[in-house]
């Protein structure tokens, strides 16, 4: 990339209104440098001589293929080992001992949506292998998803760099659940073959993910518009199995609207599947409806 | 100085590992001492317990697992939680600072968020 070709503030807002209508992403004024980054890095393996020809081919072309792999490219997150520590002391001290007499013969099914590079979903398979002896005869299966992107390509490989694996790791379970392969650490095949792995296309529809007994979607509110957090939310609803739990960061709420799940938490951040039916309200329909008009206004364009 | 400052004694024979290490500890809040090998820490040991100490492998007059295992057979040095800070990658390596005594393990090259992560899972901040 040639040093003095930046992005046109003009090409950084079009990005910005973008990732918003696309995925209903607020992107920041102090984003540049990250876009600048992932971008360049982007256009360069897409076969462009740089950044700005590859924005400009977006811009002027409308690709749908491009615009969803850029948006994907900015939206990647870095994450760490055991990230938010209470989530998972809430997930094994109160979400699954709760579960084991309801699943007790049988599995519980637990997913991350939005996994990235798979630090959150192997953090709980590392938590499901240590409490096997103590919660007996209930196989928990896991399950990470998230937009085809490169991080979720190292999650499938399980392979992380020596920086990553230091970052909320014990050092026990580091020699314990992983192989050392040159300069990086590889997760070992018995604990990678647990999780499964899904590319979620960005457009596609949430449902067809199934049901789980704990959705685990943390720190990642703040950063959508109000109609999208309002329709991932409802979307994460129908994810969440009956008597199953959802997982916000441990500072993270609902708020007003309960998307089907009691207003008491659980644990901080964790709210269990009501056992009413839920009716949405008029509010959060009118919301849906003006999101859906957008998506389609989008599909169109595109 | 606030009375429940923690103690960290750093030990290494890079003096410029030394010199980061006391930076970032000191940010984390710690008051950080220094020794150069494992028998100079073993003397400020017995004169005074750190809470903490930050431990290289491999050092002149007497390496850091030669140290470990002498400090935990003596009078209170069970107490200090002990966090290796060495080059040494292998697994079998890794074990064998554990088996000796060891609460955590860090790999060099670290950064300051390795020294904070680790540090944390061993219960000494916050």
């Amino acid at each position: 990339m040639s040093g003095s070709l930046s992005l046109k503030p003009s090409y950084y807002e079009a990005l910005k209104r973008l990732t918003a209508e696309l995925v209903g992403v607020k992107l920041g004024d102090d984003h540049t440098f990250l876009v600048e980054t992932r971008l360049a890095t982007m256009a360069r393996k897409e076969g462009f001589e740089n950044l700005s020809q590859m924005v400009d081919e977006l811009f002027s072309r409308g690709q749908t293929r491009l615009a969803i792999h850029v948006v994907t490219a900015l939206l990647e997150r870095a994450t760490s080992f055991f990230d938010g520590r209470a989530g998972y002391e809430a997930m094994g001290d109160i979400l699954l001992p709760k579960l084991h007499p309801l699943y007790r013969g049988g599995s519980v099914r637990i997913l991350s949506y939005g996994c990235s590079s798979g630090q959150e979903i192997y953090s709980a398979a590392i938590l499901a292998d240590k409490l096997k002896h103590v919660l007996p005869d209930m196989d928990i299966v896991l399950t990470g998803v998230d937009y085809p992107s490169q991080a979720l390509e190292r999650a499938k490989a399980g392979r992380f760099t020596h920086f990553e694996v230091q970052r909320g790791l014990p050092i026990r379970h580091l020699i314990k659940y992983f192989d050392k392969d040159g300069e990086d650490w590889v997760v070992k095949r018995s604990l990678r073959n647990r999780i499964t792995f899904i590319d979620h296309n960005l457009l596609a529809d949430i449902d067809q993910l199934g049901t789980h007994q704990i959705v685990m979607f943390r720190g990642r509110l703040g950063q959508f518009t109000t109609p999208a957090r309002i329709r991932i939310l409802r979307g994460l609803g129908r994810l969440v199995s009956a008597n199953g739990y959802l997982m916000l960061g441990s500072h993270e709420k609902l708020d007003d609207m309960n998307f089907g799940f009691e207003r008491e938490m659980v644990a901080p951040g964790c709210y269990q599947k009501s056992q009413k039916q839920y009716i949405p309200e008029p509010d959060i329909q009118d919301s849906l409806q003006e999101q859906t008009d957008q998506e389609r206004a989008i599909n169109n364009t595109a | 100085m606030n009375t429940t400052t923690k103690t960290c004694l750093i030990v290494d024979d890079s003096k410029m590992i030394r010199r980061v290490a006391t930076r970032i500890l000191r940010d984390l809040q710690f008051e950080p001492s220094e020794a150069g090998d494992g028998r100079e820490a073993m003397e400020m040991c017995r004169a005074s317990m750190p809470d903490a100490i930050l431990l290289d492998w491999n050092m002149p007059v007497m390496d850091g697992l030669s140290f470990l295992k002498a400090l935990r057979s003596t009078n209170g040095g069970t107490k200090p939680v002990v966090v290796f800070c060495t080059a040494e990658r292998d697994v079998i390596k890794i074990a064998e600072a554990l088996d000796a005594g060891a609460d955590e393990y860090v790999m060099k090259p670290f950064d300051s968020d390795i020294l904070e992560s680790k540090f944390s899972e061993v219960g000494l901040l916050g």
